[in-house]
């Protein structure tokens, strides 16, 4: 796996102030849980996606830590109230240095 | 590239095995990891909606949504939602943490299954009260098994 991969951000463009939004995102990752073996039987290493985080104008709003039972291309689907026009930051850090990330910005009227 | 007879045998008994070497976690394990995440608070039953599905064909991308009952207010919000499986090799799935700003407290994302099992779902408040809920499913073709084609 490289050290980053394409992910995507779905959520509206713009949003009324107060408005909760939903946020799709999702990432290319095998997400190799460490428990396969090749078919010799050699143990594959370990090797996820371990933090994911949404900051909006810099404060945090969601964070996940991930875990080997997370399945491959992690998506994760959650809501944020829309306070006022900022962007969003989406970063994804884990194993062998793997680390994506992604902005977008959010007109609230 | 050829490959013996003896080769053949040795790794078919290799393969064979390896699935069984893979001591899954017990719920003594998962309710280990509980007591780490409740750190000796009690959690009450209830306001935690886990949603799986019943029957889980395949183990390796199943869709999970959780939903926790608050006001999500500065004074009244969600502050974390652990997932902890009684049946994989290891007992936490995800954590997520969120706060006032999320509006709603409700989450979803794809997990890996390895058993037909109890998946807990547990929530710490702002107050620093938790709640829990749970699915039970059933889990026809497990995760961690396959091989790798190298």
């Amino acid at each position: 796996m490289s050290k980053t991969s394409r992910v995507v951000v779905s959520m509206p463009k713009t949003a009324k102030k107060g408005e909760i939004i939903p946020i799709r995102v999702i990432v290319q990752h095998d997400m190799e849980s460490g428990f396969r073996h090749t078919e010799r039987g050699v143990l594959v290493p370990r090797d996820i996606i371990r933090d994911f985080v949404c900051t909006y104008d810099g404060v945090d709003v969601f964070r996940a830590e991930l875990h080997p039972a997370v399945g491959a291309n992690p998506t994760f689907s959650f809501f944020t109230v829309a306070t006022q026009s900022a962007m969003l930051e989406f970063k994804w850090s884990g194993d062998n240095g793997y680390a994506s990330s992604l902005t977008s910005q959010l007109v609230v009227t | 590239m050829s490959t013996s007879r003896r080769t053949f045998i040795v790794t078919l008994g290799a393969v064979s095995i390896v699935p069984w070497l893979n001591a899954q976690a017990t719920p003594e394990e998962a309710t280990d990891a509980i007591k780490k995440i409740l750190g000796g608070a009690k959690p009450r039953n209830g306001r935690v909606n886990l949603e799986i599905s019943p029957l889980v064909e395949n183990g390796n991308l199943v869709p999970m949504t959780v939903a926790v009952e608050s006001p999500m207010t500065q004074a009244d919000h969600v502050t974390a939602i652990h997932i902890v499986a009684e049946g994989n090799p290891l007992p936490n799935i995800v954590s997520f943490y969120l706060g006032a700003r999320a509006g709603r407290a409700e989450v979803s994302s794809r997990i890996r299954l390895m058993n037909s099992q109890r998946i807990w779902a547990l929530a710490q408040m702002s107050d620093g009260s938790f709640w829990q809920g749970y699915a039970e499913t059933m889990v026809t073709l497990a995760a961690c098994t396959e091989e790798v084609l190298i």
